[in-house]
């Protein structure tokens, strides 16, 4: 059974006038299975990101309706990962990687010691009492990730973690992440507007179309898992797939972009 | 940069010069501008004399007053408009409205209703921080970066959690802003209050200045004024600083600018307060106090000189410090390894010549003070200053440093405890009796435990390194028997004292701390390991200040009663 069941959602704003509302989300039905790593691909602004946020409670869908399985009731749904990390600059990063810990009330030694543990796979041990301010912005989404693997969503969401960070960076950090979902085997939903990095970390790659957003293809990605972020990209397969997706993208951006234009 | 800094100080020099230079020549008539020089020995005069002190500590008391009056409520109801957009349609024009109105123009108003007395102050000044502070804080509420609720939301953040983990920490910054213009508001409002219907206040002090036509003791007041408000600044800045570290910390990557420059004097203090071990400075504190007010007691009491006696005890504590830790660094027995207090050279990463000169200048400065005291007060002080700056240097200098031949505490104990308490109450009334040595009994006690607390801890390191102390003389079971001593010694020396009707019946409220003492002879009854004596050692420092700070209000109670009886 899935773990994510997703049927219908569709999600409208207010426009700048009454009548003429902007339709974000079309009909998106989609399932995940546990411990599957899917992966959002499409042009920017085709609501990828809203998709994300409805999953993460944070906004309700106009029409649809999603479910979120739990094995166990103790463990929350969803534990998410903010572009740019998100962390609170008054709060350490022990403080930062134990925020939803408190919320969720339980023992500070509980906390102390997750704490330790994340701050240990994330390497960060060295800045547990630094402040967000005084780390890097790769360091930062160590945080961001630490904390999240810390809360242990029952599903993780990643909005464009490493959108804001270099090129290195990025695919230490994208080694570091398979590795880590590897071992927690937590199911992984990922906006990245990335193709490459959609096809190192996951299994499957969801493309949707300009706004309004729609699901226009999916693509099964073949690589056995464990993989190496770096040596996979030597793979020719590799490239093969990029240009497939670009393929399928290019006619969307382009209309994005004619949109775009346009509203301007 | 340098150069600019020195062109700073010149101009107002200049215009001082030039004024002075004006007045003696004559072209200045010395009435209507009485030169610098006058003014700065008026000022001196009225400081020392402790006047200016007291009009400057009822302004700053108005002041606090209106600040928690106004201020507290401002804060939270400046929150809740921030957050709820229906306490803000609410409240926000109202107060909008109100807070152009310049609240001085209130004062009437509130006069009429509240009476001339010290309540229409504390009301107009209340009044007038609260409207500039609810806005800035409500402002500062809405500016939280709106992603912050966000995360904390898909943390499963409710409404009330939102409020105390993000709302509240993110607009502190704010709220701090607010609070300092407040206070330089409150400033300058205060003055203009107690130009109206005061007895008393710096306002007043200005304005009766005024009525004589005293032009240097008004030039006076403005000085006292700009010195509360760069006092109160400052303060204010570094209550921030601790209160929200990682504020001052947000951007240690950037190149240090001219504007961080200008702080490179405040850091270096800073760091140089951090060295001098300001904790240990209650036990300067405490003793002082205590004579101060058993002299109050007897008769006699003078604030400026209370403030002399404590400054001058507190800079001899702090060379003291300071040599102590440039003779262990010389002696080798801090090292890397040493836990909790010593080690400042160690840790502070400061070149070790430089700490044995900071020793120094305290030193001077503390002997200079003291020779002020000595000349008020006789030559009793003397005696008791040059022992005390003795002790003080061969405590751990020397061939026979005395900390290292095991009379570390004899010392401390007659130092720190009577030997203060004795000077501090002789300098308030110059004489000495025998009661007030019993009474300082405790607190000599109580010290001697810090440091040997200190020893117990270091037992083992200082037996190894060949630190002679009273507990490596003793051993292990004998040095546990001194700890007990101490600690039962403070109680039982005070129960004496009150049996015998020296001390008032009311400091014993200082049993109080009894179940903190029982606690800490357990540790030590149980322990050897230094990571679980460390705890002993600040918790016996603690109890000092504790016991110290009861017993001090015990005889302020005994004192402010027989006043009134």
């Amino acid at each position: 059974m899935a773990t994510i069941t997703a049927e219908h959602l569709t999600m409208t704003y207010a426009g700048r006038t009454a009548q003429d509302p902007i339709t974000a989300l079309d009909g998106i039905s989609l399932q995940v299975a546990e411990g599957e790593l899917v992966s959002l691909v499409g042009p920017s602004g085709c609501g990828k990101t809203t998709l994300l946020r409805i999953l993460a409670g944070l906004e309700q869908p106009t029409s649809g309706h999603y479910q979120i399985r739990q094995r166990d009731p103790d463990r929350p749904p969803v534990a998410m990962v903010f572009q740019q990390a998100g962390l609170f600059p008054w709060l350490t990063v022990t403080q930062n990687i134990t925020y939803g810990l408190r919320l969720r009330g339980l023992a500070a030694a509980e906390q102390a010691a997750l704490a330790q543990r994340w701050l240990a796979a994330m390497s960060l041990e060295r800045f547990a009492h630094s402040y967000p301010a005084q780390l890097s912005g790769g360091m930062q989404q160590r945080v961001g990730l630490a904390r999240a693997f810390a809360y242990n969503g029952e599903v993780l969401l990643m909005d464009e973690p490493f959108g804001a960070l270099d090129a290195q960076t990025r695919l230490l950090l994208q080694q570091t992440l398979l590795e880590t979902v590897a071992q927690t085997r937590q199911t992984l939903v990922l906006v990245t507007h990335s193709i490459e990095e959609a096809l190192t970390l996951s299994d499957r790659v969801l493309i949707m179309s300009a706004r309004p957003g729609r699901l226009i293809g999916e693509i099964g990605v073949p690589f056995a898992r464990p993989r190496d972020a770096i040596t996979l990209r030597a793979e020719p397969a590799f490239s093969a797939l990029v240009a497939e997706i670009w393929g399928s993208l290019r006619a969307e951006i382009e209309q994005a972009r004619q949109a775009e234009l346009h509203a301007a | 940069m340098n150069r600019n800094r020195w062109l700073n100080l010149l101009s107002p020099l200049l215009l001082l010069l030039l004024w002075e230079l004006a007045v003696q020549l004559g072209w200045l008539n010395r009435i209507f501008f009485p030169p610098p020089s006058e003014v700065l020995v008026t000022l001196w005069n009225n400081l020392t004399s402790g006047q200016l002190l007291y009009h400057m500590g009822m302004s700053l008391m108005r002041i606090m007053a209106g600040f928690l009056i106004g201020g507290i409520p401002a804060i939270a109801l400046g929150v809740l408009m921030g957050i709820s957009p229906t306490v803000r349609a609410l409240a926000h024009p109202l107060a909008a409205a109100i807070y152009p109105i310049p609240k001085i123009a209130l004062l009437p108003l509130v006069i009429v209703v509240l009476g001339l007395g010290e309540a229409s102050k504390i009301a107009t000044l209340a009044i007038s921080v609260f409207f500039l502070v609810v806005l800035n804080v409500a402002a500062s509420v809405l500016q939280v970066d709106p992603r912050h609720f966000e995360v904390a939301r898909s943390f499963g953040a409710q409404q009330r959690d939102l409020f105390w983990t993000v709302a509240l920490p993110a607009s502190l910054p704010g709220i701090f802003t607010s609070i300092k213009l407040g206070m330089g508001f409150a400033l300058t409002l205060i003055v203009g209050v107690e130009f109206v219907g005061a007895n008393e206040g710096i306002g007043w002090f200005i304005w009766r200045a005024y009525e004589l036509y005293a032009i240097d003791r008004m030039l006076a007041g403005l000085i006292a004024v700009a010195l509360m408000g760069w006092a109160l600044t400052t303060l204010l800045d570094e209550l921030e600083r601790r209160m929200l570290p990682w504020q001052t910390t947000r951007t240690p990557r950037t190149p240090r600018t001219a504007q961080k420059k200008g702080t490179h004097l405040m850091e270096t203090i800073r760091k140089w307060y951090r060295l001098s071990r300001p904790w240990s400075y209650t036990a300067a504190i405490i003793p002082v106090a205590l004579g101060t007010i058993v002299a109050a007691y007897h008769g006699a009491f003078s604030l400026w000189l209370f403030a002399l006696t404590l400054a001058g005890t507190i800079l001899l504590q702090a060379g003291t410090n300071f040599f102590n830790d440039y003779y262990d660094y010389v002696k080798g027995t801090d090292n890397n390894e040493s836990l909790g207090t010593g080690g400042g050279i160690f840790q502070g990463g400061v070149p070790p010549h430089h700490t044995l000169i900071a020793g120094m200048i305290c030193f001077v400065v503390g002997s200079l003070i003291g020779l002020y005291l000595v000349s008020v007060a006789g030559t009793m002080i003397l005696w008791i200053g040059i022992v005390a700056v003795l002790v003080g240097f061969f405590y751990t200098a020397g061939p026979f440093a005395l900390a290292y031949v095991g009379l570390g505490e004899v010392a401390v104990f007659i130092f720190m405890g009577p030997m203060i308490v004795i000077g501090a109450y002789y300098v308030q009334i110059q004489q000495l009796s025998l009661p007030v040595l019993l009474i300082s009994l405790p607190i000599g006690f109580l010290v001697a435990a810090i440091l040997h607390a200190n020893n117990l801890r270091d037992l083992d390191n200082d037996r190894k390194v060949g630190k002679r102390t009273l507990a490596t003389v003793l051993g292990r079971t004998g040095a546990n028997i001194e700890y007990y001593v101490l600690i039962i010694g403070t109680y039982l020396s005070l129960l004496v004292v009150v049996v015998l009707g020296i001390a008032p019946w009311i400091t014993l409220i200082t049993v109080l701390t009894i179940p903190t003492a029982f606690r800490l002879m357990r540790i030590v009854s149980a322990e050897t390991e230094p990571h679980a004596l460390q705890p002993v050692l600040r918790q016996t420092a603690k109890l000092h200040m504790q016991f110290g700070t009861l017993l001090v209000m015990g005889w302020l109670i005994a004192w402010v009663l027989e006043q009134v009886i």
